[in-house]
């Protein structure tokens, strides 16, 4: 029984030419590390720059400013840059998903507008799909968008909307006819801009003390007709064909990784074997999941639309992830202290006080063994 | 070799260990598996070590009582050292020599010492191992039959032979310059053991999920309820981890062999295999005897042939914690300016650095 086939990943050499000049961009900045931000800090300038390099939007044909790139080749950017916890926060949704969704489902006006803006690290977009009421089970979002005379009228709340509170435009996931029969049917996807009025974004403060997502309110938001994304109840096919590209990337298994980058450094001057049986385990699951994870990218970039494949190793990536405090804390007696002058303390703070999200954010695991389970013929 | 030859070459094996002969091995050997990693020129199949993964991966989903992994290894031992008579008929390999002493005697060589729990000892022809280290390292080859030889028989979990050979001034069959040292031997057999898991642990998968769709307990089959779907689905994910980890191992295997890449003993791939298939065996021993219940404990059902494999071969040829040491005291012991991420995934050796595109 061998039901999940992980083809070779395939290397690109232009790939590689890439990860050297990555190496050396990143080796001549000297910005904040963000050893504090498990998810990558959120920094404009930097986006910019990345942008201005080309490594941003590099699937983009070149016509709407992108590089015309591989996938493979922007796998190979984007794991240098979580390698190096470098501040990709302010971009990354737009550079993953947003961009990618409009290039493919969007019209040519919002194509023409906002991909270039995109490339340039200029446009940050935020995910309008979880609500109060509506988190794992998706399909039962109630925000509603009803027709009116030259668009529609929007009605609802957001929640849990990561960087609703910076972002310029918001992808909204919403109810554009009755709850039929086929529950996935009537959503529609739109393309919203944030400063529309009617929409208020109430922040929330996470367990790390970080003010990352929040509470969105839309009341009475006039969209124009033109802000529909696709076709008119295919919004969740549009989801589904988005979560592949989240949920099977390098930032599934590497949101830990500058805690073990302190931890070797810390070993260098601690050594013991315990401590070097732990980094040797570690890299040992790090490399299978990178091997996993370049196995998707190759599929995905063949044309394959993996979906089982990346709940797979979303699942085995955040578990990964989630057991790396875990498996610090009991080596080096450190004690855990946000915002500490000495690294590894700090690091090992961050990755406690994020580590239930990683289980959470992007599909819980539940549903994402759920996923696993109906394809091995269970339910 | 084309895609074709090793679809037929992995169909031809389905079969046979499908149809389980009494004449298991017998029937293997007359179709050349054991000596498949050998060049066609040489009377092999010529496949890569990728390929044998797949071969090796059968050998395990199928509980095969047969010395297969030690004969492939044995053979393509045998032949790349320069051994001349390759009508050697079943090679074991043993990656444990340390209590053997190697003397020249006025004719020749002589062999003392013990060497512990070499698989199949009893049914091979011929025992080869490594001794020395770097380029003075030696492969021995010995008849189990020779004067001197004496066997202390010896089983893992699942029954296979492991078995102590005592040396009493035996005289090798060849003593040649080995093409590597017994730490490359070593980590050829744990990735090889690797191979036989990733096998194992799907057959056990397998017969979870259709036991999970026929039992049926409060009114339903088991594989209903989210609890145990959850579990099945777990054990899913870790025979795909374990599955791509074998590969990945072998393949290391073929970038050695090719000159590409780092040595065996150098290569992330290779130390991994064994620690991700043997974290992913125990999980998969685990969860697989939850789902069939008291059933599963007996002796008389089949699951335990696969999990007592897994049992025995996750600390064979050094278990997780071995290789995680050794591939832990290898990074600390790297560049120490060298983040652990680019020791990890080094640049390219053929990428410019700084080209512009």
């Amino acid at each position: 029984m061998n039901n999940f086939v992980f083809p070779r990943p395939r290397q690109s050499e232009l790939g590689e030419q890439l990860r050297a000049e990555v190496r050396e961009f990143l080796d001549g900045w000297h910005g904040d590390r963000h050893a504090a931000a498990a998810f990558g800090g959120f920094d404009p300038e930097f986006s910019k720059a990345l942008g201005a390099r080309g490594w941003i939007g590099m699937g983009f044909p070149k016509r709407y400013g992108g590089g015309g790139y591989g996938l493979l080749e922007r796998y190979v950017v984007l794991e240098e840059l979580l390698a190096a916890r470098a501040p990709i926060f302010a971009h990354s949704v737009a550079d993953r998903q947003s961009g990618p969704l409009l290039l493919k489902f969007g019209n040519e006006r919002q194509r023409d507008d906002i991909l270039p803006r995109i490339a340039a690290g200029e446009c940050y977009f935020c995910i309008g799909m979880s609500e109060p009421d509506s988190g794992s089970d998706l399909a039962s979002v109630r925000t509603r968008a009803t027709k009116v005379d030259g668009g529609w009228l929007v009605n609802g709340a957001k929640i849990w909307t990561s960087s609703a509170h910076r972002s310029h435009y918001m992808i909204l996931l919403c109810r554009t006819a009755p709850v039929a029969e086929a529950r996935h049917a009537g959503l529609s996807q739109f393309l919203v801009d944030m400063k529309t009025r009617g929409i208020t974004c109430r922040p929330i403060v996470n367990i790390a003390g970080d003010h990352d997502f929040n509470e969105v309110h839309l009341q009475d938001v006039f969209l124009p007709a033109d802000a529909l994304i696709g076709v008119e109840g295919e919004g969740w096919q549009q989801v589904t064909s988005e979560l592949a590209l989240e949920r099977s990337g390098p930032e599934r298994f590497m949101s830990h990784q500058g805690a073990v980058e302190e931890f070797a450094v810390a070993l260098k001057q601690q050594r013991s074997a315990e401590g070097a049986r732990t980094l040797g385990r570690l890299v040992a699951h790090l490399s299978i999941l990178r091997r996993m994870s370049r196995s998707i990218a190759t599929m995905i970039a063949d044309g394959q639309e993996p979906a089982l494949h990346a709940a797979l190793v979303k699942d085995l990536g955040t578990c990964f992830e989630q057991d790396i405090p875990e498996t610090l804390r009991l080596v080096l007696q450190t004690e855990p202290e946000a915002g500490a002058s000495e690294a590894y303390s700090a690091a090992l703070a961050n990755v406690i006080l994020h580590a239930p999200s990683c289980t959470i954010r992007g599909g819980t695991k539940e549903v994402l063994r759920g996923i696993v389970a109906k394809s091995l013929g269970l339910r | 070799m084309s895609d074709d030859m090793r679809d037929m070459l992995h169909e031809s094996a389905l079969r046979i260990f499908a149809d389980n002969p009494p004449d298991l091995w017998a029937v293997l050997q007359g179709a050349g598996f054991d000596k498949a990693l050998l060049a066609e020129s040489k009377g092999g199949a010529g496949v890569s070590w990728a390929d044998a993964c797949g071969l090796l991966g059968l050998a395990g989903e199928h509980a095969a009582a047969v010395p297969l992994a030690e004969a492939m290894v044995g053979h393509w031992l045998a032949e790349r050292a320069g051994v001349e008579d390759a009508t050697l008929p079943t090679i074991a390999f043993s990656t444990h020599p340390e209590q053997i002493r190697l003397a020249r005697a006025r004719d020749g060589w002589r062999v003392d010492g013990t060497l512990p729990r070499v698989p199949w000892g009893r049914t091979c022809t011929h025992v080869a191992f490594i001794l020395g280290p770097g380029t003075t390292a030696q492969l021995v080859v010995l008849a189990r039959d020779a004067a001197g030889v004496s066997v202390t028989p010896g089983h893992n979990l699942a029954g296979e032979p492991r078995d102590t050979l005592l040396l009493d001034g035996v005289v090798p069959q060849a003593v040649v310059p080995a093409p590597f040292d017994a730490g490359a031997l070593l980590a050829v057999g744990a990735i090889v053991r690797s191979a036989l898991m990733a096998g194992a642990i799907e057959r056990a998968l397998g017969l979870a999920v259709e036991y999970a769709n026929l039992r049926v307990q409060f009114g339903r089959p088991i594989g209903k309820f989210q609890a145990v779907q959850q579990n099945i689905a777990v054990l899913a994910t870790q025979a795909a981890a374990a599955r791509v980890a074998a590969e990945a191992g072998t393949e290391a295997i073929d970038d050695w062999l090719a000159g590409k890449g780092e040595p065996l003993t150098q290569s992330i791939a290779a130390a991994s295999a064994k620690i991700r298939t043997g974290e992913a065996a125990g999980q998969a021993c685990a969860i697989s005897h939850q789902v069939f219940g008291a059933i599963g404990f007996t002796e008389e059902h089949d699951l335990h042939r696969f999990t007592k494999r897994l049992w025995s071969w996750r600390d064979e040829c050094g278990n997780e914690a071995y290789w995680s040491l050794a591939l832990g005291e290898r990074i600390l012991a790297g560049d120490t300016k060298q983040t652990l991420w680019r020791t990890l995934a080094p640049a390219a050796s053929g990428a410019a650095t700084g080209v512009a595109k």
